[in-house]
């Protein structure tokens, strides 16, 4: 080493006193452009955790995480993304498509941090100083990336379908459909709604790939009853959908439908098949309705003997003798009916146990019971003269157009009641009404206000193009009669509130504002439930009741260890949370078989 | 004719005493306990509980309008002079058991407990209006809270039990 390589680290002092040519924080005085893709920032209240960012990512810088304090609920999986920015590249994509326009970039661009890990970050719960940011990009007003209309679905004009029960939906053609099914992000929210869990977004990416056979299986996999549900399915799923954030939820149920449509009903059977050796098991199921039928549809793929016993002569109970043909056509159900007796299940018409078959006989004969009767019996009014023969059900009337049966149709009716069952019996009487005299008058009363009504929104619109008059916050009060005892109509109060500020039922009306509506008939649609006299006095004595309905557990057994109990007579009127009930019936049934084997071997 | 009908309808005058008024409010309280208890063993399982709840109900009122009648400060009013309302005959009526028939259903019998307690609470709500303010007068509202308190219950059983989910 010279004596020049020890002095020359000390020359560089001679720089001490010179203005230094670097500055210490050079960016603060050029902050990122107002429209600067900066870090992100998430309304987490907004987000609904669809994970749409996540998959158009094309980094795969975005991981749906969970987030502490936050749980899942309908419409919203609780997870919020999670940036990574060793991967970001800033394209804002995750912007452009978010559903909620929850996301957006800060026009903040500079964060100094020794950790690497801090640079994987969950805008709006890792709280930064650009969480306020004004500036940054936002998704332009009207610029999205999916579509917010949904391809609206062909159906009879009023005046064309009110003359008829014909179907007043057409169904979308495969050009429709794959439009509609473009708009699905795949999110899945939709999954968690559904009380049977579809596979929405596989069954729409099969729409989407014109794959229809799998599309049919995937249906299958949770639903025997596609057909029906694709028609009048109350469609829970579509309200979690992430398109509903920003235009019309996809079409999730005439989806399902357009599949069904596209399998030649031949090849069902080839696709739905059963596998399991025969057990030697017998199974007795009462009532063929949604729930029964897809105990018995699970149960006898399963290997075991299923015998369903229905009261009527024809399969499907309410969706049979409840829904009218224009909203479900009874051929669509006897193809859903169809597939699960191709299986083998069999079933006993015009059969009543309590009364052709003893219930002490099912039990004897079968290794398990299920009790699947719905909710057949219509609740009245009892306000003055509702037992004035002139004064029906809707039940019992939408039952016997069904059947066929006779009655006199009113030339005038008023319904009271403002749920789907109302709409239906109000549309079919219309529809009557229209064949025999060629006007309509039927008025539905309902205690409830327009906006608070139990009908779906559609029934009501497609009621009132129906030339239904609906008159909303009436209170019954009494049927009239005139002085021949004929009945004149119904008179109503006007209803000022229905609940009280805790949200109990505490009507209260306005005497002064009474209205008598006119009518030939009044139908009652007030509410259902179930006829359990078959049950007899021992059982239903033997058996835990919960508030006027069978006690089940969350596998719907009940406590007689041999008696399962489903669907609308346990858990209210829905088709689509029976068919749910209908599997958890199935595999309790295939528990408690597994485990009686066990311990006879023991 | 029930006897506890016939006692109330005795004191059936423009104005009764505060002792009278307890004595009738608790006579109501105890046949209807007695009606229920009698009519639960009598109803399907399905719709016992229902009855039971309201025998449990009145046995609360019974048991709670029975101590106040003995609380020193009511006692020594309890022979002050009360004007009787205008709804002191149908409260009164309601002392007299119903025929609601063999095997009532739950309608019938949420139906009739209504019935009671409304009548209860218009009577109680007519009684504290028409006494000055003071003791007497808290008593009456504290009565007529107490039934409308039951009474909202009831109608939303009532609502749960006959207008099943809106269908
Ligand atoms: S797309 Fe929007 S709403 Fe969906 S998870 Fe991402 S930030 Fe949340």
């Amino acid at each position: 080493m010279s004596i020049r390589d020890v002095l020359s680290p000390f020359t560089v002092w001679k720089n001490i006193l010179r203005d230094p040519v670097t500055i210490r924080d050079p960016l603060n005085e050029r902050p990122g452009a107002a429209r600067y893709r900066g870090f992100h920032k998430n309304d987490v209240e907004k987000c609904i955790g669809c994970g749409t960012c996540e998959a158009i990512c094309q980094n795969a810088a975005i991981d749906m995480v969970a987030v502490e304090g936050r749980t899942a609920k309908g419409g919203d999986s609780g997870l919020r993304p999670r940036i990574d920015y060793g991967r970001c590249c800033w394209c804002a994509l995750c912007v452009d498509v978010c559903m909620t326009g929850s996301l957006s970039m800060s026009n903040e661009y500079k964060w100094v941090e020794s950790d690497p890990d801090a640079f994987r970050f969950t805008p709006g719960v890792d709280k930064k100083h650009w969480d306020n940011a004004e500036l940054g990009y936002h998704r332009p007003e009207g610029h999205r990336l999916t579509l917010g209309t949904r391809v609206i679905m062909d159906e009879l004009e009023p005046e064309q379908r009110i003359g008829s029960f014909v179907e007043m939906v057409n169904g979308y053609t495969v050009e429709q459909a794959q439009r509609e099914a473009d708009r699905c992000v795949a999110c899945g929210l939709c999954i968690a709604t559904c009380p049977t869990h579809m596979a929405i977004p596989d069954y729409i990416a099969a729409v989407r790939d014109g794959d229809y056979e799998r599309g049919l299986a995937l249906l299958y996999e949770t639903n025997p009853f596609s057909e029906v549900c694709g028609r009048i399915c109350t469609h829970k799923c579509e309200e979690a959908c992430a398109v509903h954030h920003d235009g019309d939820p996809v079409a999730i149920r005439w989806l399902k439908r357009h599949i069904t449509e596209q399998v030649p009903y031949e090849d069902y059977t080839k696709i739905v098949t059963k596998t399991a050796p025969d057990t030697g098991k017998r199974i007795a199921i009462i009532g063929a309705g949604p729930a029964g039928l897809t105990t018995a549809f699970d149960l006898v793929r399963q290997g075991h003997q299923v015998n369903v016993y229905e009261a009527l002569d024809k399969p499907g109970g309410m969706t049979r003798y409840g829904i009218p043909e224009y909203r479900l056509p009874y051929n669509a159900l006897d193809q859903d009916v169809g597939v699960i007796t191709s299986l083998g299940v069999k079933i006993h018409y015009n059969t009543r146990i309590g009364v052709d078959i003893p219930m002490q006989q099912l039990r004897d004969e079968n290794d398990a019971v299920v009790l699947a009767i719905g909710l057949q019996l219509g609740r009245s009014t009892r306000i003055p003269n509702s037992d004035h023969p002139a004064v029906h059900k809707a039940v019992d009337l939408l039952r016997k157009i069904t059947l066929g049966e006779a009655f006199d149709i009113p030339r005038s009716a008023v319904v009271i009641g403002g749920g789907n069952v109302a709409m239906d019996i109000a549309r079919s009487m219309a529809r009557l009404q229209m064949q025999q005299y060629g006007e309509v008058q039927v008025t539905l009363t309902a205690l409830e206000d327009r906006d608070h009504f139990l009908a779906d929104p559609v029934e009501v619109k497609e009621s009132l193009e129906e030339q239904i008059e609906i008159l909303d916050s009436r209170g019954p009060q009494s049927c009239e009669l005139d002085e021949n005892g004929n009945l004149t109509g119904l008179k109503t109060w006007k209803v000022l509130s229905i609940f009280d500020e805790q949200g109990r039922f505490a009507p209260k009306f306005d005497s002064d504002d009474e209205q008598i509506h006119q009518g030939e008939m009044v139908i009652e649609a007030i509410g259902q439930m179930s006829d359990v006299s078959l049950l007899g006095d021992e059982l239903t004595e033997a058996l835990e009741w919960n508030r006027g309905r069978i006690a089940v557990d969350d596998q719907c057994r009940t406590s007689e260890p041999w008696l399962w109990s489903a669907g609308d007579c346990v858990n209210g009127p829905d088709v689509v949370h029976a068919v749910a009930d209908g599997h958890q019936v199935a595999k309790s049934i295939k528990k408690w078989l597994n485990q009686v084997e066990v311990e006879a071997v023991q | 004719m029930t006897e506890g009908h016939q006692s109330s309808y005795e004191r059936l005058k423009s104005k009764s005493s505060l002792k009278d008024i307890l004595a009738v409010a608790i006579e109501f309280e105890r046949t209807a306990r007695d009606f229920y208890s009698d009519l639960a063993p009598k109803v399907s399982k399905n719709i016992r509980y229902l009855v039971e709840e309201l025998a449990e109900e009145e046995q609360e009122h019974y048991d709670l309008f029975t101590q106040l009648a003995k609380k020193p400060e009511i006692e020594t009013l309890i022979e002050a002079e009360v004007e009787t309302p205008a709804s002191d005959h149908k409260f009164s009526d309601c002392v007299h058991l119903p025929d609601l028939g063999e095997k009532p259903d739950d309608q019938a019998v949420l139906q009739y407990a209504l019935m009671r307690e409304h009548a209860a609470m218009e009577q109680y709500t007519a009684l504290a209006k028409s006494t000055k303010p003071g003791p007497i007068q808290a008593l009456f509202k504290y009565l007529a809270n107490e039934e409308t308190k039951h009474k909202n219950e009831l109608e939303k059983i009532y609502y749960e039990t006959v207008h099943s989910g809106g269908v």
